[in-house]
């Protein structure tokens, strides 16, 4: 208990002054973007997907005490793959302990962790939600600081059961991802004992003879149930559902109650702060008050933080910054300020984190909820807990 | 004999009523509470009995007892002031503005100088209570919060949230001499003879740090039973007055703990409500007042005992708590 403990203390006038360098790299593919729209049309937006790269300098800026302080100087690349070009070329002159965070799509995304696993720099998942990711990548080089759809539906579904809304309808969409994510909140329905009343697929139409899968009211019509789950990945058909169920009950997952893993009105836990340092810290780019960082911008953020942050956890001394030593570190931690820290799952190198319940305004509430308790971590009631993954990397 | 029950039915009121007068005599005291959300002052008693409401500015937070013993000093965040209440007759005597963020203070008496964390500007400002010129500000990392001031007024610690650090500052050329690195997210601290405590609000634990070669020389680690380690998010350090007690609010574990100053041990976790975060002491040392932030209540605890002697509801987000005789 009374184990002396003496760690690095330094006055600020001793710094030595040849410090590390903090590699980091943010890979994108521009030209292989998709616009994510669904069917939509006539320039109708319903998702804002920003590029990451601003959460990055957000990140380091909020770290320039701590650079400071430990002789470290960031060097932020970014680089847009040509995807004419040979992906290992452009990536082989990035320095070979680098933090690097991907953000393209999911095809590219899978042959780069491949790459960079071959060079043995640490690869960031920042982007892609599903859990079968995490089971199928399992690499010492990978980790994921977006949270798993497994996440996300187990918050969901806590809150679902907290609430005492356990019989639920199940609307999903037509698309394999969609299929997919609705086979996973299907797992999470089951995991904590929900009820699931029926799985309905909508039709994106308005044809009569389809009526009984694309007019909301007769899709939520002729079952029981507390609550309408929607899944609908490209936000097509499930934003229509709210206030034309046939019964009034409320309406969660993709739209209605949506779990995230950030808000612009998350009121405790300093992210006020946050939030406010994200609009403003660039004086040459400042965004207005209803912006704020979207899941895979935190993921950004989250991923440099945890490694800045844990240069206080881990006390690896002032002179030197190794990524890979970080990551793989059991101290490595991350203020997330969502009020519980952040810190990596070792059997998938998934970052554990809190998931709030959100509306378009308000953060419901901040999954787990009380009573969902877990023997080692307060957050593993959320995802694919050791028992459950494929990936058993430690 | 029905009548002379009655008489021992009046005899025991009696003597339950002078008890009781002397027992609130010897126990009364008066603490003013902030709330940040409701924007207001609650006076509370001896029995958590709201004595006073007055609205009082934009998300009052950190509070400190001024240089007059009918003094309270209070940081208007919102407001960006920092204002000087009188209690006794409950107007606002003095304003201190372009105090931005103000969060929390700390007072000099000897050197009527006033210390205060501005949150949103990484910066601290120290104040002279008697001009009102502001003598310093002195550069920290982002989000400061607590800030402390040796007793001989010729240092001064503010940590840093989201540096996870502690500087150092010599109060004379308000120059920084020091940084001490602390867990994440350093919130409070509180000076106690030649040692720094430090809350680390997301590390979980209270670091103790020599004041002399800045090195840490202890920790304390919390383990309420039911709770895992992440949910301890300590906030308040509170030493009682004979030197024996510290007293560690734990946030989201929803206790406060009692630790053994000579030997670290952890004597007693007591259950108060929801996101423990700020402590007061009466002056005679026998009550324990904790502010719960999520259930916007308070829990007044009787320390020879070591159990809550009653919960009541304080305004929104209660903040920060002074008691007064």
């Amino acid at each position: 208990m009374r184990a002396l403990l003496i760690l690095c203390v330094l006055a600020a006038m001793s710094l030595n002054a040849h410090g590390a360098e903090f590699h980091i790299a943010i890979i994108t593919a521009s030209d292989q973007e998709q616009p994510v729209r669904g069917q939509s049309f006539a320039g109708i937006q319903t998702q804002i997907d920003r590029p990451v790269h601003r959460a990055a300098e957000l990140a380091l800026h909020e770290s320039s005490t701590s650079f400071s302080v430990f002789n470290i100087t960031p060097v932020l690349r970014a680089i847009n793959l040509d995807a004419s070009a040979n992906y290992h070329s452009q990536l082989k002159g990035l320095h070979p302990d680098s933090l690097v965070i991907v953000d393209t799509p999911e095809d590219t995304f899978i042959e780069l962790t491949h790459i960079l696993n071959q060079l043995g720099l640490i690869t960031v998942n920042v982007r892609h939600t599903s859990p079968h990711l995490r089971d199928s990548l399992c690499m010492e080089t990978l980790y994921h600081t977006i949270p798993s759809d497994r996440m996300y539906f187990d918050a969901l579904v806590q809150f679902l059961i907290y609430s005492n809304w356990r019989k639920v309808l199940v609307i999903h969409g037509p698309s394999e991802v969609d299929h997919a994510r609705a086979e996973t909140l299907n797992n999470s329905l089951l995991k904590f004992g929900a009820d699931v009343s029926d799985v309905r697929e909508f039709t994106l139409s308005h044809h009569p003879d389809d009526r009984d899968n694309n007019k909301p009211e007769f899709i939520t019509g002729g079952a029981s149930y507390d609550v309408v789950a929607v899944v609908d990945t490209a936000r097509d058909f499930g934003r229509y559902i709210q206030y034309r169920t046939r019964r009034a009950r409320p309406v969660v997952g993709d739209v209605g109650l949506v779990p995230r893993g950030w808000h612009r009105t998350l009121e405790r836990y300093g992210a006020p702060q946050l939030n406010e340092r994200y609009r403003v810290f660039d004086s040459q780019t400042q965004l207005p008050a209803s912006e704020a960082m979207s899941d895979a911008e935190f993921a950004t953020w989250s991923a440099i933080k945890l490694i800045t942050n844990s240069l206080n956890t881990i006390g690896t001394g002032t002179e030197s910054l190794s990524v890979k030593s970080i990551m793989e570190h059991p101290d490595a931690q991350v203020d997330l300020y969502k009020g519980t820290r952040g810190s990596v799952r070792r059997w998938n190198h998934q970052l554990r984190q809190p998931i709030l319940l959100t509306t378009a305004d308000a953060v419901i509430a901040v999954a787990p909820m009380p009573k969902f308790l877990h023997p080692h971590h307060y957050v593993d009631t959320l995802g694919l807990d050791e028992p459950e993954s494929v990936c058993q990397l430690d | 004999m029905v009548y002379s029950r009655k008489l021992h039915g009046v005899q025991a009121g009696l003597t339950a009523c002078l008890a009781m007068m002397l027992f609130s005599q010897a126990y009364a005291f008066e603490a003013y509470i902030t709330n940040e959300r409701s924007g207001d002052l609650v006076s509370i008693d001896y029995d958590g009995k709201a004595v006073h409401v007055q609205p009082i500015c934009n998300r009052p937070r950190g509070m400190v007892k001024g240089l007059e013993s009918n003094q309270l000093l209070i940081a208007c965040s919102d407001d960006n002031k920092v204002i000087r209440l009188n209690i006794q007759t409950q107007v606002v005597e003095q304003t201190f503005d372009n105090m931005r963020g103000a969060m929390t203070l700390a007072i000099h008496r000897a050197s009527h100088r006033l210390f205060i964390t501005n949150e949103g500007e990484a910066q601290a400002t120290v104040l002279d209570l008697r001009t009102g010129e502001v003598l310093a500000e002195l550069p920290t990392g982002l989000e400061p919060d607590g800030i402390a001031v040796t007793a001989d007024g010729t240092r001064i610690f503010v940590a840093s949230e989201n540096a996870g650090l502690v500087h150092v500052f010599d109060a004379a050329t308000y120059t920084q001499t020091a940084t001490i690195i602390t867990h994440l997210r350093p919130r409070r601290v509180a000076l106690l003879g030649d040692r720094l405590w430090v809350s680390s609000e997301m590390g979980s634990r209270v670091e103790i740090f020599s004041t002399d070669t800045y090195a840490k020389t202890d920790e304390v680690i919390f383990a309420p039973k039911g709770f895992r380690s992440e949910q301890m998010t300590p906030v308040d350090i509170l030493f009682d007055h004979t030197g024996t007690l510290a007293f560690v609010a734990l946030g989201s574990a929803n206790h406060v703990a009692f630790v053994n100053i000579e030997t670290l041990e952890i004597e007693k976790y007591i259950l108060v409500g929801r996101r423990a975060w700020g402590l007061g002491l009466s002056p005679d040392n026998q009550s324990l007042i904790v502010l719960n932030g999520l259930s916007d209540d308070f829990t007044i605890i009787d320390i020879e005992s070591r159990r809550p002697r009653v919960t009541r509801q304080a305004g929104l987000i209660p903040h920060a708590i002074e008691v007064f005789e």
